[in-house]
């Protein structure tokens, strides 16, 4: 495990460096938000109505969340990186070292993340109670357990990501497919909660990833409670361990297909 | 004993092929055709513990495909191959304790960070201790001469620089057997000799295997007492420098090389 730790820590450390970078995306993620800020507050005409079973600062909050997920994740390494080292060939010295390749993968966007999340996390804080005022009845306590949830959900993304990259291998180019796995999380999770869509489709997009990916992590904050953190936790768990066994065994037949000419 | 044993080894690749212009782009889409090249064909030989070998050969001949497939990157068609007696692909991460590898053209350091950071990355990466890491470091600081630039981000080193340390970072772990592949390609030649000379005393003092290939005929006669000439995935020529060199005074190694490998080309 120390291995993974010092990968982590020297993400970390050259990920620092470049910490007033991830600032300049701060404006986009403002555009955003303040975009819906405007289009939900058309939306709901009166104060304290319900869409779906939230309010509006809730709706809000949750749109901030995820945005917040994607904008402050990245996934650079865990999908062109990947794909161009594959390709590209530079992938030789990352295989003939003693670490398992996909968890180096991982390690590394670990390391990413922890750098640019906080940032955009504190901007969405105070972007929201400024512009629409703190969730009412916000569990403090709770905190930890949305920060787990957060946590996995991000990892999840990462290894659907990486399973995705992987194909590499096999294919020349896995950008069309990563374009398609990202604008349904965008659709389906990002712009607005499972509860949105017709009551038909949300058993199954409660059996897609985008639950444990966005939904999940944005629901617990906007509206915590105890029976829903059990839920989406132990679906959380279920696609971890599912999405890490299909990374293994795409990484195990693929490595074996690997072609990588020239010196 | 031998360091490296390679028996009828080979490696074949599939790749697109594509007739000329827009008509063929179209037609690759309905009709994708591929065609089969042999990168290794039955490759054999083997090398004795603390040998210095050159694998030689011209641009495409497998030379690359080979250290890959001795490294576990690549996995062979066919025949087998064992370094430090373990089968590379089978157990290449308990090999990768044991060897290691510098790519010419490829980059293993971590560009942002300076050199001490990546050394003490790479420490840990091998499992060695902080206490390990840091005396090998001091060791090596020394020996490669990078006190200057010990904590100058890679990025910003000179391509010498960057290369003394892509060696440093490769010796770490103290390696049994070292494959570098063009290690001096694009160096000026006071740091090619350098570099030359820091292998050659590493590998006296250490008794490293080296596993070299170059396209420069200075790093085999200033390093390697036997070579290996390939051509088209196949061996063409397995004998000591000096040999060749007294059986054919009259030229020098570089043309007793190209004569070589013109021959097998008619």
């Amino acid at each position: 495990m120390r291995k993974y730790a010092v990968i982590y820590s020297s993400v970390l450390m050259e990920n620092l460096q470049y910490a007033a970078n991830v600032a300049l995306g701060f404006f986009g993620y403002f555009v955003f938000i303040f975009i819906f800020i405007k289009l939900w507050g058309y939306m709901y005409r009166t104060p304290g109505e319900l869409i779906a079973g939230y309010t509006k600062e809730q709706m809000i909050w949750y749109v901030m969340m995820t945005e917040m997920l994607f904008f402050g994740s990245g996934a650079a390494s865990v999908a062109g990186e990947v794909a161009g080292d594959i390709r590209g060939g530079n992938i030789v010295y990352l295989l003939n070292k003693p670490y398992h390749y996909t968890l180096y993968v991982l390690t590394k966007y670990t390391g990413e993340w922890s750098v640019r999340l906080p940032m955009y996390a504190a901007l969405a804080v105070v972007i929201g109670v400024v512009m629409v005022g703190p969730l009412p009845r916000f569990p403090l306590a709770a905190v930890p357990a949305m920060a787990l949830c957060v946590v996995l959900g991000l990892t999840i993304n990462a290894v659907f990501k990486l399973c995705i990259s992987l194909f590499s291998f096999w294919i020349e180019d896995t950008t069309p497919f990563q374009w398609l796995y990202n604008k349904l999380i965008v659709v389906l999770g990002i712009l607005f909660p499972v509860e949105i869509f017709p009551q038909k489709l949300q058993p199954l997009l409660k059996m897609t990833p985008i639950y444990t990916v966005c939904y999940g992590p944005a629901k617990l904050i906007v509206d915590f409670s105890p029976e829903k953190c059990v839920e989406i936790l132990a679906a959380q768990g279920v696609y971890l361990a599912v999405g890490c066994g299909l990374m293994f065994l795409i990484y195990g037949k693929g490595v074996k297909k690997l072609y990588v000419n020239g010196g | 004993m031998q360091a490296i044993k390679v028996e009828n080894l080979s490696k074949t690749f599939r790749v697109k092929r594509k007739e000329k212009g827009m008509k063929g782009s179209v037609k690759a889409i309905l009709h994708p055709q591929t065609e089969e090249i042999r990168a290794v064909k039955d490759v054999s030989f083997a090398v004795e513990e603390g040998e210095m070998l050159a694998f030689i050969g011209p641009n495409g001949a497998g030379k690359s495909t080979t250290i890959k497939m001795l490294t576990g990157i690549l996995y062979p068609d066919g025949g087998h191959a064992e370094v430090l007696g373990v089968d590379p692909v089978k157990k290449r991460r308990q090999l990768a304790y044991r060897i290691g590898t510098v790519f010419g053209q490829k980059e293993q350091l971590w560009t942002h960070l300076t050199p001490y950071d990546n050394f003490r990355f790479f420490g840990a990466i091998y499992d060695l201790s902080e206490k390990e890491t840091e005396a090998r470091i001091d060791e090596l600081l020394e020996r490669f001469a990078l006190e200057d630039f010990i904590n100058t981000p890679v990025r910003n080193l000179s391509l010498g620089q960057r290369i003394r340390c892509e060696i440093v970072a490769s010796l770490l772990h103290r390696p049994k057997v070292l494959f570098l592949d063009e290690p001096t390609i694009g160096l000026d030649p006071v740091v090619k000799e350098n570099v030359r000379e820091l292998i050659r005393q590493m590998n006296e003092e250490e008794q490293t295997t080296i596993f070299l290939t170059s396209h420069d005929v200075g790093d085999i006669e200033k390093l390697c007492r036997r070579m290996i000439v390939v051509n088209a995935g196949q061996i063409v020529l397995d004998d000591s420098v000096e040999h060749l060199k007294r059986h054919d005074p009259q030229h020098s190694l570089e043309e007793i090389i190209v004569d070589i490998y013109k021959s097998e080309e008619d």
